[in-house]
Order: structure tokens, then sequence, then C-alpha cells
């Protein structure tokens, strides 16, 4: 749990997750730009040693990362090895990823090892809330439903997923590959506590994140309609969300952008 | 050479027992409180229905889903539960390959995943056949893969893998299972067996395929070939210093299993041969890579697809050079309630 303000924890987010990205020109930056306000919120409510934070996809490690990084539980000397040869901290969650109870590469995983989390807590009588990062992609994995299946039926009311709907995934946008809409209905049907919120929104995702952590008869997902190109003014109207690329020049305008809106946001 | 067990091994038919390994989880549970029971909507067959009604709170439905079955096994044993999970093997491997390795095996945890139904022991056809459960877990870093072979070994499974500090795949037979060890064996999973001791040929084998060896091992020595037989109820990590000091002492190697030729017990042999340097022809009797179709019961396709007390004894026969046709091997006949090999 933190005191920052969670708005200027997105920024920082971006901004570190800009400096992470710079030196190989390229990397997983839309994740951040898109999940920055749901890691921002999630980090000034989880508990440490008590919560659970779950990062399902692998490539979104980069978010939590970063606002690790800005919180100082991560140093900064490690945080400028990411996705380097040699690293702890991989492009790509691994087993090694500091901060996070579960991560995986191989995506539409996590919310199968938040569920486990939460059945464990609840057996235990512990009294934890698991937050799980999903992204809108991997909800074309089965695994995902078989674990919203299984926390809807065993009311699995201390789990959360903050759903990154940012309809984005490597070859192009979401929905014109598979229709996963409605998504929120999907998670209803399912028995789940759903709300269609903007996930740019800070405060609403903070506000959501609390409303879910009262009911105490269901799981909650957020669905956090975002952007991959979000926050991050200069980039280029073709960016690839999914995987931007950032030369020396544009990096540099990036660092002066952010830089002067976190000064805005003291 | 290595010294022979002193125990003796039963005769065909064998007396047999049911749900040996279901018993003894139970058992296990009871003393300790860690272990958990998840099942993937195969409870009664595989005999965790006794588990279920005494132990409820510790027994976990993950429902048909066996990629969501083991996310959640990972996630129970790293809270620091030991999950016990459990289908027929072709769905424990198969099915959720990629969770085993990215939710399991990576973080080498200990989840214990029971496989039942092992190669062509079930009539279900080639959907429900574990033919290759063995290669797949094999390659798995850290994966320890064991295949008893009776229901001695099944009674103490449980209670010797809750000791590994990784993950283990077990395969276990379905029903009524074969006593084939006196009751003072101990399984350990260190090492293999050595039941019998012959220069002629080293048979080596796993699982439920110690009875038709043991058969042809006697069937051989009737005609004058002198077999080794050693049980290796641990496919990996393998025994290699008994694998090496018995096939050095033979003049051919013949493994027998219930799976396919690739990537099983044969495999690990074949490796452990070659890279020691021991120069012995090898034959691998098993499943000759081909889905095993037309079935009513095990037996006929235990017959069908070479998996006989006689396919042993060809294999050896043919192996060995000796003339004339090899001696017929007959079955035991086994009553209601018994087991004798095909």
């Amino acid at each position: 749990m933190t005191s920052m303000d969670p708005r200027r924890l997105a920024t920082a987010i971006r901004l570190r997750a800009v400096q992470m990205v710079a030196p190989q020109g390229f990397g997983y930056l839309g994740q951040a730009l898109s999940a920055a306000e749901q890691v921002a919120a999630v980090f000034t409510v989880l508990r440490f040693g008590v919560d659970r934070l779950v990062c399902s996809p692998g490539h979104y490690v980069i978010a939590p990362f970063a606002a690790a990084g800005e919180l100082g539980l991560i140093d900064d000397d490690v945080l400028a090895t990411y996705g380097r040869n040699g690293a702890v901290v991989e492009a790509i969650g691994t087993e090694r990823s500091p901060v996070l109870d579960y991560t995986c590469g191989s995506l539409g995983q996590g919310l199968s090892a938040a569920a486990g989390f939460a059945l464990s807590d609840r057996m235990r009588g512990r009294d934890g809330r698991v937050f799980a990062l999903v992204s809108d992609g991997e909800l074309q994995e089965g695994q995902v439903w078989e674990a919203a299946m299984f926390a809807g039926h065993h009311r699995l009311d201390r789990l959360t997923v903050l759903l990154d709907a940012n309809n984005s995934q490597v070859d192009g946008p979401v929905d014109s590959i598979t229709t996963i809409e409605p998504i929120a209905d999907k998670w209803r049907a399912f028995g789940w506590h759903a709300v269609d919120l903007d996930g740019h929104d800070v405060a609403a995702v903070a506000e959501a994140l609390d409303q879910a952590g009262r009911d105490t008869t269901r799981p909650s997902v957020l669905v956090c309609r975002t952007s991959t190109v979000h926050g991050l003014r200069c980039l280029p109207p073709d960016a690839d969300g999914h995987f931007i690329k950032l030369p020396p020049e544009l990096a540099e305008a990036a660092v002066a952008e952010l830089t002067e809106e976190l000064e805005s946001l003291r | 050479m290595t010294t022979p067990e002193t125990l003796v091994v039963r005769r065909p038919p064998y007396p047999t027992v049911l749900k040996p390994y279901g018993r003894a989880l139970l058992r296990l549970a009871e003393r300790r409180t860690d272990i958990l029971c998840l099942s993937g909507d195969l409870t009664r067959q595989c005999e965790i229905d006794l588990f279920r009604d005494r132990l409820p709170e510790r027994f976990v439905h993950a429902g048909m889903a066996e990629a969501h079955m083991m996310g959640l096994a990972g996630a129970l044993a790293r809270s620091g539960h030991q999950p016990f999970v459990h289908t027929f093997g072709v769905f424990a491997t198969r099915r959720p390959y990629d969770q085993i390795a990215n939710a399991i095996a990576y973080p080498r945890l200990p989840v214990r995943i029971i496989g039942f139904m092992p190669g062509v022991s079930t009539p279900g056809g080639p959907s429900h056949q574990a033919i290759d459960d063995v290669a797949l877990m094999r390659a798995l870093p850290g994966m320890t893969v064991v295949d008893v072979a009776d229901a001695v070994e099944a009674d103490q499974v449980a209670e010797a893998i809750a000791e590994v500090p990784g993950p283990v795949y077990v395969r276990l037979k379905r029903g009524e299972i074969p006593v084939i060890f006196p009751g003072d064996h101990r399984l350990r999973l260190d090492r293999a067996y050595v039941l019998a001791e012959g220069a002629d040929v080293a048979l080596l084998t796993s699982g439920m395929m110690l009875a038709p060896v043991l058969a042809a091992a006697e069937v051989l020595g009737e005609y004058g070939v002198a077999a080794s037989v050693v049980h290796v109820p641990v496919v990996k990590p393998l025994d290699e210093r008994t694998v090496r000091a018995v096939t050095a002492e033979c003049r051919a190697v013949v493994t027998v299993e219930n799976h396919s030729v690739v990537g099983g017990l044969g495999s690990a042999v074949a490796e452990t041969l070659a890279e020691a340097g021991i120069g012995r022809p090898l034959r691998r009797v098993g499943i000759r890579d081909v889905f095993a179709e037309g079935s009513l019961d095990a037996a006929y396709l235990f017959d069908k697809y070479g998996l006989s007390t006689r396919s042993v004894v060809d294999a050896v026969w043919a192996l060995l050079g000796r003339p004339g046709p090899p001696p017929a091997a007959t079955a035991a006949p086994a009553a209601p309630g018994e087991y004798s090999p095909v």
C-alpha cells in the first residue's frame, strides 16, 4: 500500500516504462501505457504479505515493475537491467520476477493461479485479496473461462480481475480477429460482479476496486477500456501498441513529455 | 554383479486388491493435513471417492478442466499445500502440458499428478490411452516419473512421493490391481530392483508389464535362456547405476513397457547404454509408434499391439539368434478376482 497519488503513480509508470524500453529501442511499452492506471490503483491498495498480485500476461510485467521501482520495492539498478542479458527482470515475466506472486508468458494461465491463491486463503481463513491483471486478448484462451467458471461457482469473493480491454493483440485489434463482446455480460453469466469503465480514469478504477472489495458474495471483474498509446502524445499515430518502436529521438521526446506531466501533478 | 532381491515375487495367477492407492492416499492425508486432493471429474475411477467422502474440506473438484486444474494446483502448492491431482493419464499430460510446464515444473512445485489407465490398459480407444505420458513428463525439467508394478507398490506410492521436493507424475492401473511383490517389499524412488539374474538377456520393465516379463523369463529359462529381470518403478530419474551394472553383464537387452517405444523406458535405457558405451543389441517392446484401435478389453489390445508374454519371448528369441521357432508362452488361467498377464 502506498500513500502516493495514483494519478502521479500512473504517469510515473509510463515514464519508467519508457526508460526501461529505451535502451533496446523497442518493447512492451504499450502494455504499460494501457495498464498504467489499473496498476497504479492496485498498488495503492495492495497490502504486501497479505494480498496477492497476479500478472497473467507476462508481457505486462513492465508495468508492475515500473510501479515497484517508483515505490522503492525494486532498486533502480535492478530495474535498469530490464530485458537485458542476465537480468532478473526479464521482458516477459518469469519465476524470478520480483513483486508478483504469479506471472506467465504463456497466456491465459494467470486466472487459475489467482483462483488457487483465493481458494488457499479461504481454506486457511486468511483475509487477503487477490488481484489479477488479465488482458482482453487472453479471453481467446479457453483456460480463462475454465478458471472464471470455477471462481464463480466457488464464489471466490476476494478475487478481483482487472481486465485490460485495450483491443490489442499481436496480429491487430482483438475485435478484428474474434468477437469477445459483450465482455462484462460474459463474466456476469459466469457468476461474477462485472463493471465496465474507462480504464484511464484512475479515480473510477480505484472506486471500482473498492466496491469489488466490499462484494462478499462473488468475484469481481473490472472491464477497463483502454488504449495502448494512451498518455503519450508524442507517439506516431500508426504505432503498433503490442510492441512499440522507440528510437532514441522519440524516447527523448517521450521522457521530456512525461517528466513535464509528472511535474505538473506535484 | 548386483545382488538380486532376496524377496521372492509371487507366481501367477496373482491375487488382486481393489483401490490400493485410494485407500493409501486417505491414510496418508489423515496424518498429513497439508495434503489436498484434486479431481478432474473421474473421482470414483481415480479411487478418490474415499478421500472425498472422508475429508471433503480438503477435496477440490476442479471440474472437467485439466488446464485450469494444473494452474490451480500450482498456486495451491505455492501457498504451502501439497496437491495430489487426479485424472486419467492421457488427460493429465497431453491437454495441460503447457500448464504443467509453466505452473508446476518450472517453479519445481510439489504437485503430485496421478494419471490412471496407462497405455492400452483401457478399452476407451486412442483418446483414452496414455501411450506417451511417460515421454511427455520425462521431457519436463525436474519432473520425477513413476510407474509402479503392483498393489504393494501402489499402496506405498503416495507416501513415497510425498517426500519428493519437486513435481511427480505417477501412472497407475485402475481397478483390481495384482499383488506381485511380497508384503515386505519396500518401494523406493532411488533405485531399480533386480529380481532375477541371468547372463543371456537383461529384461528391463516398468509398471504393469512386470507380470508378463516375469512369465517370459520363466518360459525362456525352461528353454535355456538365462534372463536378468529388472523392475524400474522410477523412469526418471533413472537408476542408471543398476541399469549399467546389469546390462554390462548380459549379451542382449530388452526393454518392456506399456507405452510408446518413443521417449519412455526403452528410450531412457537406450540413452544410458549409449552414453556409457555399453554396446549390446537392444530391442524395445512397446507400442510401435501407432495409436491402438479396436478394443473391448485390455487383454485383446495387449496381444494385438505386442505387449504379451509371447511378444517378450519372441523379441528375446530373435535378438539372441536362437534357432527354430520361439517357445510358446501361454497365460496362466485366472479366476475372477485374479490377474494373469496376457
